[in-house]
């Protein structure tokens, strides 16, 4: 197909060709053009189908508020539905089809629903398919989703990537139209650090799509010579193909960058470029959208919004249609129809809702005064339009005009309202606007392109003279303010056809008639019934129309009638924007024990904890799955010596004269009177008297002490402490710093720990029992000198050490211990061994601290100190907190030593029903005990401390199964604390 | 003689690869130390450390080169880093030696690995995961900030023109570098 409809001019590059497809059919375009320019060039009326009664729809627009030229772009993975071709730019080789059909474009068999559209009106399936009920799910909803719907997803990963960035400025203009423009000019020569974003590919906006001139030379060409200006100066960046998509609090604004959507590949760098820009102020010129006015059959292709028109020949080169007709109730529809003639292209009419004189002198156009088009003839392409006084007038293209609306979304995002201005029939900004934005040009309602110009200017004058900087004087580039006078005219009521208000989502007058008479009067529940202005376009062109026919429903005006409320984004923003580059096993960070290289290369299987990953079991030849690692594991440690890494446990390192003291505020039980050289077991609670973290602190000097907290807990922890430091007691002398990552550390347990370590630890330090007891701790040096922290703690129940080298040498510590041990038959263990060893020990965890329980429930009651000041000891004592017959922690063993326990199980007395009202307490924690030779338990029960011995039944009606259980102490191994203490 | 020794692995130890417009280094043996300010001896710690390095403590967010080469930076009232070059682990009873009991020490060395990015590039590159306004105007050379970048923490300084060290968690270290690579690559 031939370029049919290229004329003269334009802002393309004839010297080149591109080739593109379209449905497979091979088409020609030239750099600068559109996919939508470019088809309107090759003659291809029809692009699509209908959301809801699959009509043929042309290309009504020219920029991002199309909501009919929605096509899928290229193909395979890199296939992307719902692409606006009115601004997909076009490339050599892009291969386009046209989406929502079955069947060709031009025989859809879906086409059906548009001749039973009467059954369809809105909110149709709310009416209908209501019997029978169990239809809905699984007939009617799956069929009515397979019909409507608009383009389809490759269903295979998104190859290309993505990437997010941040960027600052004093002075963010938003839009390079001719306001935009006029305000980065003026902003940048004051010295302030400007960005000029805007979404089109060529900045300019309508000086671009038109034919004024700024500053005595063609608007385009001073858009360029203002783009090279403000390229040239260092304070200025200037953004294009970025969509200013949402406006947030204290002046950021998301930024959406298409870096390679205009090539054919994006050759390993990101497509997009999701940007945070932080601003002290914000200009925003972003313009002005033309509307619609709605008549019968408006929506055939071949009808267009008059502004596009004039855009695609002045821009483009290109005519939408050989014979067109101006349909205006405004002065702006006839510079259409005049730059039009003007071109050689043949106008027919101009149909002027108004009973006015000619504005301008179109040659060979007929002025057609107080009319209106009722009916337009042509399915799959304009053939004629019909007007009220009957006449039938033939063109292949309707240019319509209803008026220019200020593009005041972005002004809203922060629940901002735009008021409404009865000179431009047209909401404008008001209300209050996101902090430090203010408004210029036509998206201010400076409709014409001198008054755009100025205000740019003088407006980015007064945001940087806000700001501290002197303002430039150079005065605003200079244009005509050309004719603008309009008359609101919503809709053709002698129209008997449907009448479109949202092409994107089938919406028509009397839906919104129909929306009205079913008692929807508010204009968000008439969105929500009719779905009006939902979708890609958010009902760009469609609101203010369908405000207006609401409006005259109710009988009120259209600012008593209101608007719904803009939200971000202003243009879809692809999820993979959004996602950047967390995706895959970049989602998230990952944190690596010292000792990562080493269990790797010894079979270590990984676990996520948090952000860590750590060694959960470590498979040896021969092992037929986990359990039989961590069985091993388990039962090595308590019967020779296992060792694991528990770097990742929280480490700060607490200093100063007042540590003492302000460990003692934070932990339930006192540190102040710990000897140096002595560990201890603290527990802290939150304000509320509810436990919230654990550990052991070792006081390493006078004023230096090491506290430990849990994996999950540790930055929590720390800033907690950070807190009651700096605000809560600030006048003591206590510094906290994180040593987490800095030591690598290392359980040594089992019956050989001691003898293990030995070989280690240098001979001059005496780690026997008696130099160095249960809870002992010290500096040492391990290997000939290198200092290292050891801890005689116990998180097995086992005879235990723990020893920590500086982090860079703890891949090698693993090593030297796993050989050192080697005669001892050393074997390491991961974090199922781990945990099946401290609930044989009856230590709890996250599963029993689980933000539900007290220290008097886990048995440490006592440890809550009444003698001191300490976060949550007074709350802890509430009647409720310490009352004796409350649960307790304890274990549990299956009464039939062959079953299995489950987490989870709720304990119920025998003979009683199991259900709430029975309820006794939960199972928390549950392992199979290799050294036991059965499934144990943890879990709070009622009383449980008077109840040992005591048979209950463990029931989970998730698995549906109960087990009778008995009733142990928690300290299922070694009770008295021989085996710790050896 | 003992019967093992330890060997020491920084996490991106040796790494140093040149990109289009930028390089990005992990410097070898850094070592940090953390120095708080003990209340009410503040002055006297401020003395120790002029004296000790020839230079004032900066004010929090700025950071300064020592005549030795070793870089002070200020964290916070009371708190500040001594960043050094120094193999041994032994990093924390260096600094405690020059300022005898006037602070409080505390090995970092081991908490954080260290990434020097430089290069014409490096601002471009920084800009996809630093959420922190590195213009000069803004972060002057030898201004030193906290921040995220890819949801880890990270102490920034700026040490050049156009050079930054970058100071993350040295158990994501991998993950880190990873961020930073991709930025560079992603603009270069």
């Amino acid at each position: 197909m031939s370029q049919v409809n290229r004329i003269e001019g334009g802002l393309i590059d004839r010297s080149k060709t591109l080739s593109f497809t379209f449905n497979g059919k091979a088409m020609q375009g030239h750099p600068g053009d559109t996919l939508a320019s470019a088809l309107l060039a090759n003659g291809q009326t029809l692009v699509g189908r209908s959301f809801k009664y699959h009509r043929p729809r042309g290309i009504f627009t020219s920029g991002s508020e199309e909501p009919n030229a929605l096509v899928q772009l290229r193909t395979g993975a890199h296939q992307e539905p719902n692409t606006r071709a009115t601004v997909a730019e076009l490339f050599d080789g892009l291969n386009a089809t046209s989406q929502n059909h079955r069947g060709s474009l031009e025989f859809d068999m879906m086409a059906m629903t548009d001749f039973v559209s009467p059954f369809l009106s809105a909110g149709f399936y709310y009416k209908t398919f209501m019997w029978p009920k169990a239809f809905w799910e699984k007939f009617y909803e799956p069929v009515i989703r397979s019909s409507a719907g608009l383009g389809r997803l490759s269903m295979q990963e998104d190859p290309d990537i993505y990437d997010k960035g941040f960027l600052h400025c004093d002075l963010l203009v938003i839009g390079a139209g001719p306001a935009g423009l006029s305000a980065a000019l003026a902003a940048g020569r004051s010295g302030a650090r400007v960005i000029l974003a805007d979404e089109d590919f060529a900045p300019g906006g309508r000086l671009n799509a038109e034919t004024l001139e700024v500053d005595g030379m063609a608007g385009a060409d001073w858009a360029t010579q203002a783009i090279d200006e403000l390229s040239a100066m260092d304070n200025v960046r200037v953004m294009t193909r970025s969509t200013v998509y949402g406006a947030y609090d204290h002046g950021i604004y998301g930024v959406l960058e298409r870096c390679t959507d205009h090539l054919a590949s994006s050759n390993g760098k990101p497509r997009q470029i999701l940007w945070r820009v932080y601003s002290k102020r914000a200009v925003l010129a972003a313009g002005a959208t033309e509307r619609p006015i709605a008549f019968g059959n408006n929506d055939r292709p071949g009808v267009m919004l008059a502004g596009a028109v004039r855009d695609y020949a002045n821009r483009y080169g290109v005519t939408p249609g050989q014979q067109v007709a101006v349909f205006t109730n405004n002065d702006d529809g006839w510079r259409t129809a005049a730059d039009l003639a003007a071109k050689g292209v043949q106008v027919s009419a101009i149909i002027d809702s108004r009973d006015a004189p000619a504005v301008c002198d179109v040659p060979g156009a007929r002025h057609v005064r107080n009319a209106a088009v009722v009916d337009t003839v042509g399915r799959k392409g304009l053939k004629s339009v019909t007007l009220t006084d009957g006449q039938v007038i033939p063109v292949d293209c309707l240019a319509v005009s209803g008026g220019w609306n200020p593009n005041v979304h972005l002004t809203c995002h922060q629940r901002g309202r735009p008021t409404w201005d009865d000179d431009l029939s047209a909401f404008v900004p008001g209300g209050e606007l996101p902090v430090g934005m203010a408004v210029a040009g036509a998206a201010n309602g400076a409709m014409t392109l001198g008054a755009a110009l100025q205000s740019g200017r003088d407006v980015a004058n007064a945001q940087v003279k806000d700001l501290g900087f002197t303002a430039s004087r150079k005065a605003a580039p200079k244009a005509e303010d050309e004719p603008r006078e309009c008359a609101a005219f919503w809709h053709v009521k002698e129209s008997k056809k449907r009448a479109w208000l949202d092409q994107q989502n089938d919406v028509t007058v009397k839906d919104v008639k129909l929306s009205h008479t079913e008692g929807y009067r508010s204009v968000e529940l008439l969105k929500r019934y009719t779905t009006l202005g939902m979708a890609t376009d958010q009902g760009k062109t469609a609101n203010i129309p369908a405000l207006a026919i609401m409006a005259e429903c109710t009988g009120k005006t259209i600012p008593e009638t209101g608007t719904t409320i803009f939200r971000p984004p202003y243009t879809p923003v692809p999820l993979g924007a959004l996602g950047g580059r967390a995706r895959g096993k970049d989602f998230r960070p990952y944190r690596l024990t010292p000792s990562h290289k080493w269990a790797e290369e010894n079979g270590a299987s990984f676990v996520t904890v948090g952000n860590w990953m750590r060694a959960e079991w470590y498979t040896r030849p021969g092992e037929k799955g986990w359990r039989d690692s961590v069985d091993r594991e388990a039962k090595n440690t308590r019967e020779s010596v296992g060792i694991c890494d528990v770097t990742t446990l929280g480490k700060i390192d607490v200093k100063g004269k007042d540590a003492g003291e302000f460990l003692n505020k934070v932990y339930s039980n006192t540190f102040s009177t710990l000897a140096v050289g002595k560990v201890r077991y603290g527990l802290m609670l939150r304000e509320d008297g509810i436990c919230y973290d654990d550990g052991t602190t070792a006081r390493m000097g006078e004023n230096h002490y090491v506290m430990t907290t849990t994996t999950a807990n540790a930055v929590l922890v720390f800033r907690r402490m950070e807190f009651a430091r700096q605000c809560l007691w600030p006048d003591l002398d206590v510094h906290l710093i994180s040593t987490t990552d800095g030591w690598a550390q290392f359980a040594v347990a089992g019956p050989n720990s001691r003898n293990l370590l030995r070989k280690v630890v240098d001979e001059e330090h005496d780690i026997s029992n008696e130099a160095f007891p249960f809870m002992g701790c010290g500096e040492i040096t391990v290997c000939g000198g290198m200092p290292a922290r050891l801890f005689r703690i116990s998180f097995s129940g086992e005879l235990a050490f723990e020893i920590a080298v500086p982090a860079r040498y703890g891949n090698s510590m693993m090593g030297v211990l796993n050989e050192a041990g080697k005669e001892f038959n050393v074997a390491p263990y991961g974090t199922e061994a781990l945990g099946v060893m401290r609930i044989e020990k009856g230590h709890a965890t996250a599963n029993e601290l689980n933000g539900q329980t007290t220290a008097h429930n886990i048995g440490l009651g006592k440890m809550v100190s009444q003698k001191k000041e300490c976060i949550g000891n007074v709350l802890s004592q509430r009647e409720e907190l310490i009352r004796d017959d409350d649960i307790r922690l304890m274990g549990f063993h299956p009464v039939d030593r062959n079953e299995k326990l489950i987490a989870g199980s709720h304990f119920i007395t025998k003979g009683e029903d199991a259900i709430m009202d029975n309820d006794q307490g939960w199972m928390t924690s549950v392992a199979f005990s290799p050294n036991l030779g059965h499934s144990v338990g943890l879990g709070f029960i009622k009383r449980g401390h008077e109840r040992k011995g005591e048979i209950v039944r463990a029931v989970s009606p998730v698995h549906g199964k109960e087990i009778e259980v008995e009733i142990v102490s928690a300290h299922m191994i070694d009770p008295e604390g021989e085996r710790l203490r050896a | 003689m003992p019967e093992y020794t330890l060997i020491s692995a920084p996490p991106l130890a040796g790494y140093d690869k040149d990109f289009t417009g930028a390089a990005l280094k992990a410097p070898g043996d850094l070592a940090i130390v953390a120095v708080a300010l003990p209340l009410k001896g503040e002055a006297a710690a401020k003395k120790a450390i002029k004296a000790a390095y020839g230079k004032a403590l900066p004010e929090p967010g700025k950071s300064v080169a020592s005549k030795d080469g070793a870089r002070l930076v200020r964290l916070g009232q009371d708190a500040a880093f001594v960043i050094f070059t120094h193999a041994t682990p032994d990093a924390e009873a260096v600094v405690g030696g020059k300022l005898k009991d006037t602070v409080y020490v505390t090995d970092q060395t081991d908490v954080w690995t260290g990434l020097e990015i430089s290069g014409p590039n490096a601002r471009t590159a920084l800009e996809r995961i630093c959420p922190l306004d590195l213009h000069p105007a803004a972060f002057a050379v030898d201004d030193a900030y906290r921040t995220v970048m890819e949801h880890l923490g990270v102490l920034i300084i700026r040490t050049g023109e156009d050079a930054y060290l970058l100071l993350s968690a040295s158990s994501s270290a991998n993950s880190f570098l990873h961020a930073v690579e991709t930025s560079i690559t992603n603009v270069s």
